[in-house]
C-alpha cells in the first residue's frame, strides 16, 4: 500500500516532485563543491604562494665567509621529517670571476647552480629540483642551459658585455679559464641580473671547489606562525618542543633541514615567510566563512522549497486522515517520499558538485582535485536531514487540522 | 474603481490573504539576493584587501643610480657591491615622484661604511618610519630606534658581539657619531649583516647630504601593469635606473588574478544553485493556484490580465525581497570583512540594483514560467478540481 501511494505520488504530480528534486540536487551540489574545495583551497593557495620564492636560507655556520656546505648532503633534504612539505631547493656556489666577451672585460660573480636537475634519492620518488622549480618569476629570454658549458647571464651584465643569446663568454678564475655559451638572458630586477649562472659541476671545477656549495635556498610549505610558534625553542619544555617540531612552522622546518646538512645554519627568510603566513590565514578564514554562508543558504533553500510543497498538500493529508490513516502512516508516507527524493537528489547533487569542484580547481589552479570519499554519504544524509527539517513544520500543522474543515474547502 | 486601482487592490489582498506563503517567498528571495550582494561585495573588497596584504611582500620598484650596479647575490643573500659608488639626488627623486602622480609607499636608503674600533662596518641610513611600513617582516628584538639610536643586523651583532643598549662611536671620513643600539633585527635577508642608522645622521657623518644609493617603491599593481609604471617613471629620472622587482611583482599579479577568479566562480555556483531553488519554490506556490487561475479565466480574464496580476505579485515580492536582501547582504559582507581583514567593507550603493535585479529576475522567472503551462489548462477542469 505504502509503495503504491509513493509510486503514484511521484507519477501523478511530476512537476511538483521535480521542483523539490531540483532544489535538493542543487543544495547537495553546492555543499559538495564547497566542502570539496574548502579543504583543498588552503593547500592550493599555499602551493601558489610558494612561487614567491624560497623561504628558508641555508648557509655555512661559520660566521665569516669561506665556509662551505657539502653537495653530497643535499639529497638528504628530501629524506627529512618534513620532506613532503619541501617543494624545492637549489644549491648555489659563488665565486668572483673575470668575464670577457667581444673584447670587453668585466669583474662579476659566477654562480654554479641546478637549473632543473632530476634528483634520485633511494627510497623516495625522483624529483626535479633547481631554479626552474623554486624561482618561477625568472624571465629568461632564450632557453635554459642544457650542456655543461651553457650558462644563463644576467641582463645588466649581458648588456655591458654586449652579449646576446648564443654568444660566447670566457670566465677566468685565478688563471683557470672556462668558455660558456649564453643559453639565456635573465631579467629579475634583483641581484641575479649581475651574475652568470652555470651548471654547478662546471663552476665547482672552475673554482676548484669540488663537491662544495656555498648556499642552499629551500622552498617549503609552512603553516602561519602563531603565538606558540614564535616562542623560543630553547626555552620550551620537552612536550612543547615536540609539538613545535611536529608543526610545520617555518622555523621548525628550517631546524629540520639544518640537522641533515653538516655545518649549516638555516634561517627563515622573513620577508617571504611572514607575509605568506598572514595572507594564507586571511584566505583560509574567507573560505571558511563563505562555506558556512553557502551551506546555510542551500539548507534554507531546500527547507523552504519543501515547506512550500508540503503546505499545498493539506487537503491530501486531511483526506488520508478521513479514510482512517493514523499519524504514523501519514508521516511514513511523507518521510518515505522525502527519503526517495533526497536520495536521488543527493546522488546527482554529489556527482554535480564533484564536477563543479573539479571545474573550479581546474580553472583557478590548473590542477585536479579529489573530493574525499566521506563527502558522498555526507551529501546524501545531509540532503535528507535538511529536507525532513523543512517538511516537519508544515506536516505537523497539517496533522493537527480537522479533516472535515479542509475537506469542506 | 479604475483598472489600476483594482489591480493594486487585488495584488495586495492576494499577498495579505496568504500571509504564510508571502513571508516564505519574501524570505527566500531576500536570502538569494542577499547572497548575491554579500558575495559581490566580498569579492570586490577581497581584490583590494589581498592587494594590500600582498604589499607585505615588500617593494616592487627599485630606483638606483644609472652608473651604479645592483649588489650581487641571490634571493636573500648579498655578495657586496662591485663598482665605485654613485648616488641619487634626494630632491630630484622626490620631485620626480611628485610629478609622476604616483603615490607609492617609499623608502630611501644610503649605503656606506663607517669605522668602528679597528674594523669597517657596512652601514645603511634609512628612515625608520618608512621601514616599518615597507618592511613589515623585520623581526626586531629590543625596540625600534628613537633619535640618536640605531639597530643592528643579527649576523653583524653576533660577529661584533653587540647587544641591545650598547653605545658605539662610529667614525666617518670627516666626523664621527655616537649611537646607542636599541634593537637587533633579523630578516633572513641582507639586513642581517648591516648596521642601520637614521638617514640624516648617516648623510651628515659621510658628508653626503641629500644623497641616496637606493630608493624602494611600493606601487599598487592593480589595473595597469607594473612594467608600465616603471616605464612612466623612468623619463622623469634621467640619471637613474628604475627596475621592477619581478619576484614580488609578477607573483602578486598572478595571485590576485587567481583569488578574483576563485571568488567569481564561487559566487556563480552559489547564485545558480540558490537561484534555482528559489525559482522552484516560487513555481510550487504558483502551480498550486491552478484553481484560482481557472476562476479568473472563467470570469473572462484574458491571458494578459492573468499574467499581469501574477507578474504584479511577483514584482511586489521581488522588490521587497531585493530590498531586504540588500540590507542583509551588506551586513553579512560587513561581518566577513570585519572578521577577516579587520576593516569595514566598502559601502556600495549600486549593489542595491544588483540585489533588486536578482530578486526580481528570480521572482518573475519562478512565477511567469509555470504560468505558461497553467494557461494550457481548461478552466472548467481546473475549477472542477481535476
Amino acid at each position: 500500500m505504502l509503495f503504491r501511494i509513493l509510486k503514484n505520488s511521484f507519477l501523478k504530480r511530476p512537476k511538483a516532485v521535480f521542483l523539490v528534486f531540483l532544489s535538493i540536487t542543487m543544495g547537495a551540489a553546492v555543499a559538495t563543491a564547497f566542502l570539496g574545495i574548502a579543504g583543498e583551497v588552503s593547500h592550493k593557495m599555499a602551493l601558489e604562494l610558494r612561487s614567491y620564492g624560497a623561504n628558508i636560507l641555508l648557509e655555512p655556520s661559520a660566521l665569516e665567509g669561506g665556509g662551505f656546505l657539502r653537495e653530497e648532503d643535499l639529497p638528504k633534504i628530501k629524506t627529512v621529517f618534513w620532506k613532503y612539505n619541501i617543494t624545492g631547493f637549489t644549491p648555489y656556489l659563488f665565486g668572483v670571476a673575470e668575464f670577457s666577451a667581444n673584447g670587453k672585460h668585466e669583474r662579476g660573480i659566477v654562480s654554479g647552480t641546478w637549473f632543473n636537475k632530476e634528483l634520485v634519492v633511494p627510497g623516495e620518488e625522483s624529483t626535479v629540483q633547481g631554479i626552474k622549480v623554486i624561482a618561477p618569476w625568472w624571465d629568461v629570454q632564450g632557453g635554459w642551459p642544457q650542456a655543461a658549458d651553457d650558462a644563463v647571464i644576467g641582463a645588466a651584465l649581458a648588456k655591458r658585455l654586449g652579449l646576446s643569446v648564443g654568444g660566447q663568454v670566457e670566465a677566468t678564475v685565478r688563471g683557470t679559464g672556462q668558455r660558456f655559451r649564453v643559453a639565456g638572458i635573465v631579467t629579475t630586477g634583483g641581484y641575479e641580473e649581475e651574475q652568470v649562472f652555470a651548471p654547478l659541476v662546471t663552476v665547482q671545477s672552475l673554482l676548484r671547489q669540488q663537491g662544495k656549495v656555498s648556499r642552499v635556498l629551500v622552498s617549503a610549505l609552512t603553516v602561519p606562525m602563531d603565538a606558540f610558534g614564535r616562542k623560543d625553542p630553547a626555552t620550551m619544555s620537552k612536550d612543547e618542543y615536540e609539538k613545535w617540531y611536529c608543526t610545520a612552522y617555518v622555523t621548525s622546518v628550517a631546524k629540520n633541514v639544518e640537522e641533515v646538512m653538516a655545518g649549516s645554519r638555516a634561517k627563515p627568510i622573513w620577508q617571504i615567510a611572514s607575509a605568506e603566513g598572514a595572507l594564507l590565514k586571511k584566505l583560509n578564514s574567507v573560505m571558511l566563512l563563505l562555506t558556512i554562508l553557502a551551506l546555510g543558504a542551500s539548507a534554507t533553500a531546500v527547507s523552504t522549497s519543501l515547506m512550500a510543497s508540503m503546505a499545498e498538500r493539506s487537503p491530501e493529508i486531511a483526506l488520508m486522515k478521513a479514510v482512517g490513516a493514523d499519524r504514523f502512516q501519514i508521516t511514513a508516507i511523507f518521510v518515505g517520499e522525502t527519503l526517495i527524493i533526497s536520495l536521488c537528489g543527493g546522488v546527482i547533487g554529489y556527482l554535480l558538485g564533484d564536477q563543479l569542484a573539479e571545474l573550479i580547481s581546474r580553472t583557478v589552479f590548473n590542477s585536479t582535485i579529489a573530493s574525499p570519499l566521506w563527502l558522498f554519504p555526507t551529501a546524501i544524509v545531509s540532503a535528507f536531514v535538511v529536507a525532513v527539517a523543512g517538511s516537519v513544520a508544515p506536516l505537523r500543522r497539517a496533522l493537527r487540522i480537522e479533516p472535515v474543515r479542509v475537506l469542506k474547502g | 474603481m479604475t483598472k489600476r486601482r483594482w489591480l493594486v487592490y487585488l495584488v495586495a489582498r492576494a499577498l495579505a490573504h496568504r500571509k504564510g506563503r508571502t513571508v516564505l517567498l519574501l524570505a527566500v528571495l531576500a536570502m538569494a539576493s542577499s547572497l548575491a550582494t554579500a558575495l559581490g561585495i566580498v569579492s570586490i573588497s577581497m581584490g583590494k584587501r589581498v592587494a594590500e596584504e600582498v604589499r607585505k611582500y615588500g617593494a616592487n620598484l627599485v630606483i638606483i643610480p644609472d652608473s651604479a650596479r645592483l649588489d650581487v647575490g641571490s634571493g636573500g643573500l648579498n655578495f657586496g657591491a662591485v663598482t665605485e659608488p654613485a648616488y641619487l639626488n634626494q630632491q630630484e627623486v622626490e620631485g620626480a615622484l611628485a610629478r609622476s602622480g604616483l603615490k607609492p609607499g617609499r623608502s630611501f636608503h644610503l649605503r656606506g661604511s663607517l669605522h668602528w674600533k679597528d674594523a669597517d662596518i657596512l652601514v645603511e641610513g634609512v628612515n625608520f618610519d618608512e621601514i616599518r611600513q615597507l618592511f613589515p617582516w623585520w623581526q626586531i628584538k629590543g625596540g625600534w630606534p628613537a633619535a640618536g639610536e640605531a639597530v643592528v643586523g643579527s649576523d653583524m651583532a653576533a660577529r661584533l658581539g653587540l647587544k641591545g643598549g650598547e653605545t658605539l662611536e662610529l667614525a666617518g671620513p670627516g666626523q664621527s657619531v655616537r649611537v646607542r643600539v636599541s634593537g637587533i633585527v633579523s630578516s633572513g635577508g641582507e639586513e642581517d649583516g648591516l648596521f642601520f642608522l637614521s638617514l640624516p645622521e648617516l648623510q651628515k657623518v659621510l658628508g653626503l647630504e641629500g644623497k641616496l644609493t637606493t630608493v624602494r617603491l611600493l606601487v599598487t599593481a592593480e589595473g595597469e601593469s607594473l612594467k608600465k609604471r616603471a616605464a612612466a617613471l623612468q623619463p622623469l629620472l634621467p640619471k637613474a635606473k628604475v627596475s621592477e622587482v619581478r619576484q614580488i611583482a609578477r607573483t602578486s599579479e598572478g595571485l590576485l588574478a587567481k583569488v578574483k577568479l576563485l571568488m567569481v566562480l564561487v559566487t556563480a555556483v552559489v547564485l545558480i544553485s540558490a537561484g534555482s531553488s528559489v525559482t522552484g519554490t516560487m513555481s510550487t506556490t504558483v502551480l498550486e493556484r491552478g484553481k484560482e487561475i481557472g476562476l479568473m479565466k472563467a470570469m473572462g480574464g484574458g491571458r494578459w490580465e492573468v499574467l499581469l496580476i501574477f507578474s504584479a505579485e511577483a514584482i511586489m515580492l521581488g522588490l521587497f525581497g531585493g530590498g531586504a536582501g540588500y540590507l542583509l547582504g551588506s551586513a553579512v559582507a560587513q561581518f566577513i570583512t570585519r572578521a577577516v581583514f579587520a576593516t569595514s567593507a566598502d559601502f556600495i550603493p549600486w549593489f542595491a540594483c544588483v540585489s533588486l535585479g536578482v530578486s526580481l529576475f528570480l521572482a518573475l522567472l519562478g512565477s511567469v514560467g509555470p504560468l505558461i503551462s497553467v494557461f494550457r489548462l481548461d478552466p472548467v477542469r481546473s475549477l472542477r478540481g481535476e
